[in-house]
């Protein structure tokens, strides 16, 4: 009995401690942590719409925060979208058909709207205490002199082992832009791959149409599609086209690593093709009810 | 009971007498998967290296406090908390270190290597003793990681630190993780084959 109020005592001491030093060390980290991740994200992006580093961004181009929310009322389950219009926010309500259900104006400033908190209270107060709002995902709508001239999204799914988290570029016609890898698990050599510019690039530029049919083929890549993917053709000409004559093609798989490899076709194709489907509602809806949003 | 080596010799005791992967043969399934190329055991080995000195330390300290019955346990908790640490840290204020070493980090919490060092050595010991052992060992891990990985990535894919020196793969199979079991097999026949030979020179 002795025994086992020591054990107790002992052990529960040593994981409050635990606990403590862990704890401790998050609320120490976790500031910089976020501030490093939204730097490398920020960075993505631009790369990702081709103003690397050190170019300037064009004055004509804007970005346009886009939230998407699941809002139940009662039984009942719709989509909402807080949309930045001229004159302030709004919270357009859809239904799962894609039928325009209610708009109501939110009070929010363009700094308050990047805060979760503030804006998820926003919108509650806005539609009012039946409905209960859920954040499910944001999309960066970028536009050039007013036209859109890309989306960028931030999505995960399932890999090898744990979820792969990227961030895809898409052009208005959903097309692809190029894609980034901001976290995974995969294996070191095999999986890992999928970060790799030979892997990556294969995406760029397929239409919406091929993306739809888009699979995994198992076969080695050819050399030159390779150099070409990786930068190393010096002539522009001659890397291009080459890279035209691939643009259709399938995604070769990664060798030793067809799962991670389908793992991240799939889901760029689901990814596209749900945003495709969900931005397409969501025009109908802002056309048929003659809303001018700023995007 | 106290050890009777002296730190030096406990350092290399943990790299030649009782390297964790040629001699020990522990932790074989994380060193076998990671160690694809130089620069994967490197980190791997980093990783565990540090993990493997504040794990010894901490134990050696609190080893009076911690109950017999419940000894894997705490050790458990203690290599869990300091990979966290180090994690969260190196996140945070390394970020181009992490995103090389971020993975290897986390799969260290079940390093029979550690939990063994611990079990025989730092509960028992002095902490500037289980210092040195802790050191030791966790270098003794890192050169076995940086020979494998020489040997799996000239083999599997013909290049040395990611720069390809013989302009072909001679045997892909060589970064498959059951490969690593061969490249492990072969070179502990190696190791032991070379202290053979001395051993019976000495003799004559």
């Amino acid at each position: 009995m002795k025994d086992i109020i020591s054990i107790i005592f002992r052990l529960t001491l040593s994981c409050i401690v635990a606990g403590l030093i862990m704890g401790g060390t998050f609320i120490f980290t976790d500031r910089a942590k976020k501030a490093n991740e939204h730097a490398r994200e920020e960075k993505v992006m631009y790369s990702l719409l081709g103003h690397d580093e050190g170019g300037e961004d064009p004055e004509s181009m804007a970005m346009h925060e886009l939230f998407r929310y699941i809002v139940t009322d009662g039984e009942e389950q719709f989509i909402g979208y807080l949309l930045p219009l001229s004159t302030g926010f709004e919270f357009i309500t859809i239904g799962l058909d894609g039928s325009f259900v209610s708009r109501v104006p939110v009070q929010l400033s363009e700094t308050q709207v990047l805060e979760s908190g503030e804006r998820d209270t926003a919108i509650a107060a806005a539609l009012g205490p039946t409905k209960t709002i859920r954040f499910a995902d944001q999309t960066l709508v970028v536009t050039d002199d007013g036209e859109r001239s890309a989306f960028l999204l931030s999505g995960k799914f399932p890999g090898y082992k744990t979820s792969i988290a990227i961030i895809l570029a898409l052009a208005p016609d959903f097309s692809i832009i190029g894609f980034e890898v901001m976290e995974h698990e995969e294996d070191p050599g095999l999986g890992a791959d999928i970060e790799r510019d030979f892997f990556r690039r294969q995406f760029e530029n397929k239409s919406f149409e091929s993306i739809k049919a888009l699979r995994t083929i198992k076969e080695p890549l050819p050399q030159e599609y390779f150099d070409a993917l990786e930068g190393r053709i010096a002539e522009e000409e001659a890397a291009a086209a080459i890279m035209e004559k691939y643009r259709l093609q399938d995604i070769y798989a990664l060798t030793g690593a067809t799962i991670s490899t389908d793992a991240v076709v799939m889901g760029i194709k689901a990814m596209t093709k749900k945003f495709a489907y969900r931005i397409e509602t969501l025009d109908a809806v802002l056309a048929d009810q003659q809303i001018a949003a700023s995007f | 009971m106290a050890t009777d080596k002296n730190s030096l010799q406990l350092v290399t005791n943990g790299i030649l007498q009782e390297n964790p992967i040629f001699k020990l043969a522990l932790s074989m399934c994380p060193a076998v998967g990671i160690s694809t190329t130089v620069v994967n055991g490197l980190m791997l080995g980093i990783a565990v290296l540090f993990v493997q000195v504040f794990s010894s330390v901490t134990i050696s300290l609190i080893k009076d406090f911690i109950h017999p019955r419940i000894r894997i346990p705490t050790y458990t908790l203690t290599i869990a908390t300091w990979v966290t640490v180090i994690d969260l840290t190196l996140a945070a204020y390394f970020p181009a270190a992490y995103a090389q070493m971020g993975i290897f980090v986390k799969i260290i919490v079940a390093f029979a290597i550690i939990t063994m060092r611990l079990e025989m050595f730092a509960c028992k010991e002095s902490v500037p003793a289980s210092f040195w052992d802790g050191l030791g060992m966790g270098l003794g891990f890192l050169v076995g990681m940086v020979v494998i990985g020489f040997v799996r990535e000239l083999l599997g894919s013909g290049a040395i630190f990611g720069y390809d020196v013989l302009g072909f793969k001679p045997l892909l199979f060589f970064i498959l993780p059951s490969a690593g079991f061969f490249v492990v097999g072969l070179m502990m026949g190696f190791f032991n084959w070379i202290e053979a030979s001395y051993a019976k020179r000495g003799k004559k």
